[in-house]
């Protein structure tokens, strides 16, 4: 007897679909895989038969073999559960056969066959949608997920048994709630906690506004890592694409929770983090790493000079692409991974160099050996550095509350929107992706701005790599002051932001 | 001071005795000598006073009468030839107390080495050095006050002396280089050891330029901490006035300073904020009576030279904006406070104090703005002072360095 569901395999973030054939016949009673079946298929041997006679329904005592097709691809995830299950149910005539063509099934089974909240659903989803096919049968919890998925029914179910019922005809599935995505977004954090630090929120607020990486230097206590948690809340709001995305891959991560995710991510990864965890990657099932968990976000690396070189190096390729290929023995997977860097870093191992009002406890070649590690290709990347200057308390009293959120991220929506107009037919969305030719092409300075640059170039010995960030910068401030072209204004405030501080700066040779 | 001390008690100090490297093993002697480590200078003068001669206090060691065990067996080991051929390696030549060429002014401290590895040019007038002093971990401010009065001086003639650190020192050296004049580096380890590791361009630009680097220590010592108080008495000792710029507690600018002090010679420094960590020697060098200067110019007055002008601070040519920019700056300034007090944006701010800084006359520390010295306030009053008789603006002068009236006094000693 031979039955046939559509499952699916989730790698890297994209849904394959997998024809999940059953044979029941003569032999002593037992459960074989084949077709390349992943540990977590295979762990599925012992848990199927529990969770189907849990559900009132028989489990043949016979020879069964389940194949997986196609073969030439590896099976991962517990999401194969559903699918094996009833296409062992199909062939015994359990369920409906005729009923089943059409639906994909993904989710895991507990022994007492409930169907459990299972990662990358809405991965699964989105293949079925394209494989044209009429629906998914999912977990209940995944259900709003799912349902993301335009043009899809969606069936959340409990059980197991609710399953069978729902091709029976004995179940209908209550109707999950449509997706809210009107629901205003509330950050826990707002940019107006921070007292001071005026300059710094400017920078946060060009960063923002042109998409640019950013680097913030100072000594413990100047509030870096405040500075930085409330980036997300003055980036633009996130398009439903951009949402999807990130739900997406939350969801392969399985760090989802309910259905689209409208706040846009804060990725702070340990600077103990492994270059796996951090690009992604794992033995046998490959999944996104803190870079990918940040997409459409900010990836804050506090301590930055502490983290593996492996790992920082592994960087470049997201930075550069906006994606990341990871490539292990289980395969290679393809998961976005384009975000706003913010790297924080002490001026020095004792955090007080240059500080006005502590003195720093370092050897000086120790602080030659730091300050070199925040330099190189990776940071060629960054084009906005500033230092956090640590305020007295005599400097925050008297502070009042800054600007909120709200207003900032207004400006930065229509800085955004001059960008994307401007380089609709470029493919690119914000000035900090713009290759340097580019970006040299399209700034649109006036006459004195470019003098002033020239300028500076002679004074600070501006190398063309460094030229082209403040080229960038300076067009994001005049997008921010909605100005046509770049003025010698835009361009000072640009070379603000790329002071290497003073602590930083290489010592005369002697 | 000292010198009366000597006519009223007799001779409270011992000098080398007049035949100590007379003869050729003498010298071979004090090759062998100047390379014991548990011998200091004071009490192999002492032993030299003693024994009369080189050969005789290095006998004196040999047998274990002077010096550390270690020394006796070092001495036992080491040949004359071996130092001098390392001392030729690195260019050097070896300059003993009784000849014509060991300086003047260093003979005349309390105990004087007996010998120097000298590297470079012949010494300059000795009469005419001044040492700058300073922490090696200084701030952008006293770098670039070391800068100018090592330029300073180096425009108006007079030999810079100082370490080879990175810091003050090492901004020093830059400053007469800059000046085209040569400068003195008095190093506290072996001519052929770079230390600190980067200092090896520097001095390379110190003997090119016709400069002098030398060392009481012969080559392969190691730059070991307790060479570097006995390194300072030789940087003070070889000039007749001494500038500390900045040093914290604790910092060997203060034993160079009291080295000067105790040789009657000037010391000047250079005050900072009370509440700075690095104004903590030059401000009790000044309670002490060393002289305060606020810069190169001051300097130059005290020690009766004439500035060297060589241009006027345009800070005639800030606009009103700037001006009131520059006037908020006491210290290093938060940007934000210069916004508020001016009822300004900080944006604005920021772009008037990177047009001051991109014309050098504010630089940023740790996200603070401060005022250079080209920007702060006495500018306006030197530029009035040394345009005296030309209209202001740029005026290109080359003044004559003239005699000083301390530097005089000291020659007069």
């Amino acid at each position: 007897m031979y039955g046939r569901v559509t499952g699916v395999t989730v790698v890297g973030v994209r849904g394959h679909l997998v024809t999940v054939e059953s044979h029941v016949g003569r032999g002593l009673p037992s459960l074989t895989f084949t077709g390349q079946p992943g540990a977590a298929v295979q762990d599925a041997r012992d848990r199927i038969r529990p969770a189907i006679e849990s559900a009132k329904l028989e489990w043949p005592l016979r020879r069964v073999v389940v194949n997986l097709v196609p073969g030439n691809l590896r099976k991962e995830g517990p999401g194969l559960d559903l699918p094996v299950a009833m296409s062992v149910l199909a062939a015994m005539r359990q369920a409906p056969i005729s009923k089943l063509p059409g639906w994909a099934f993904a989710g895991e089974l507990s022994l007492e066959g409930s169907l459990v909240s299972t990662p990358g659903v809405l991965s699964v989803a989105i293949a079925a949608a394209r494989a044209g096919l009429r629906g998914v049968v999912v977990p209940q919890p995944n259900a709003a997920e799912a349902a993301l998925v335009d043009g899809l029914e969606v069936v959340g179910a409990p059980a197991l048994a609710e399953v069978v019922g729902f091709f029976r005809g004995t179940w209908t599935p209550v109707p999950h709630p449509g997706s809210s995505d009107e629901t205003q977004r509330s950050h826990a954090v707002d940019l107006s906690e921070i007292r001071g630090q005026a300059q710094a929120r400017r920078a946060l607020e060009v960063a923002a506004a042109g998409g640019h990486n950013i680097l913030l230097i100072g000594s413990p206590g100047a509030g870096k890592t405040m500075l930085a948690r409330r980036l997300p809340t003055i980036l633009p709001t996130m398009s439903r694409e951009e949402a999807l995305e990130v739900t997406q891959l939350h969801s392969v991560a399985g760090l989802l929770e309910g259905g689209l995710v409208r706040e846009r991510p804060f990725r702070s990864p340990h600077h103990t983090v492994s270059p796996a965890a951090l690009l992604g990657g794992g033995s046998t099932h490959l999944r996104p790493g803190e870079v990918s968990l940040a997409t459409h976000g900010v990836l804050f690396l506090d301590e930055f000079t502490e983290f593996r070189r492996d790992a920082v190096e592994g960087l470049r390729q997201p930075l550069e692409d906006g994606r990341v290929v990871v490539t292990r023995m289980a395969g290679t997977a393809e998961f976005p991974a384009r975000f706003t860097l913010v790297a924080a870093a002490n001026p020095c191992p004792c955090g007080y160099h240059g500080d006005t009002s502590r003195r720093c406890r370092c050897r000086d070649d120790r602080i030659g050996v730091y300050t070199a590690k925040l330099s190189g290709p990776l940071l060629d990347r960054v084009d906005i550095r500033l230092t956090v200057p640590r305020l007295t308390k005599q400097e925050l009293l008297g502070q009042e509350p800054g600007e909120p959120s709200a207003p900032v991220r207004e400006r930065v929506e229509e800085a955004r929107a001059r960008q994307r107009r401007r380089y609709v037919a470029l493919g690119s969305f914000c000035n900090a992706q713009l290759p340097g030719p580019v970006a040299r092409r399209e700034a649109r300075m006036s006459a004195s701005a470019e003098s002033l640059l020239a300028e500076a170039v002679d004074r600070h010995a501006l190398t063309g790599r460094g030229f082209d960030r403040v080229l960038k910068v300076a067009r994001t401030i005049a997008d921010l002051a909605g100005s046509e072209h770049v003025e010698p204004d835009h361009v000072v405030e640009a070379l603000a932001y790329r002071q290497t501080p003073s602590a930083l700066e290489p010592e005369h040779a002697g | 001071m000292p010198d009366e001390a000597a006519d009223v008690v007799g001779d409270p100090w011992p000098v080398w005795p007049a035949g100590f490297a007379a003869s050729p093993e003498d010298v071979r002697a004090l090759l062998v000598l100047s390379g014991l480590r548990g011998l200091t200078p004071r009490r192999m003068l002492e032993v030299g006073v003693e024994r009369g001669s080189a050969a005789a206090t290095l006998a004196w060691v040999r047998a274990g009468k002077a010096g550390s065990e270690n020394d006796r067996a070092f001495a036992l080991t080491l040949d004359a030839d071996e130092v001098a051929a390392a001392m030729r390696a690195c260019g050097a030549r070896f300059v003993p107390w009784n000849t014509p060429e060991y300086p003047e002014q260093l003979r005349a401290i309390h105990d004087p080495p007996a010998a120097l590895f000298v590297a470079g040019a012949a010494f300059p007038d000795p009469t005419r050095a001044v040492a700058i002093v300073g922490a090696r971990r200084c701030t952008a401010l006293g770098r670039e006050i070391a800068r100018e009065v090592g330029r300073t001086l180096g425009l108006a003639g007079v030999t810079v002396v100082s370490g080879a650190a990175r810091g003050i020192d090492a901004a020093a050296h830059e400053g007469a280089l800059s000046a085209d004049a040569p400068t003195i580096a008095v190093l506290g380890c072996g001519l052929d050891v770079a230390y600190p590791p980067d200092s090896r361009d520097l001095l390379r630009r110190v003997r090119s330029r016709g400069g002098t680097v030398l060392s009481e220590y012969p080559p392969g010592v190691p730059p070991d901490p307790w060479n570097f108080p006995a390194r300072n008495r030789i940087v003070a000792g070889l000039c007749s006035a001494t500038v500390v710029v900045e040093g914290g507690e604790g910092s060997g600018s203060m034993i160079t300073a009291e080295h000067a002090m105790e040789f009657g010679r000037d010391v000047f420094a250079m005050p900072g904020a009370v509440t700075n960590p690095l104004a903590v020697v030059p401000l009790r060098l000044i309670r002490e009576g060393a002289t305060m200067i606020r810069g190169a110019e001051d300097l130059l007055e005290d020690l009766g030279l004439e500035l060297v002008q060589e241009e006027i601070v345009q800070r005639v040519n800030l606009s009103d904006t700037e001006r009131a920019v520059l006037g908020r700056l006491a210290g290093p300034t938060l940007p934000d406070r210069v916004a508020s007090e001016l009822r300004a944006t900080v944006p604005e701010v920021v772009g008037v104090l990177m047009r001051l800084e991109l014309r050098g006359f504010v630089r940023s520390v740790g996200g603070r703005y401060e005022s250079t010295l080209k920007g702060r306030p006495q500018a306006d009053a030197r530029s009035s002072r040394s345009a005296r008789g030309t209209p202001a603006g740029e005026t290109r002068r080359t003044g004559m360095p003239a005699r000083s009236s301390r530097l005089a006094a000291i020659d007069e000693r």
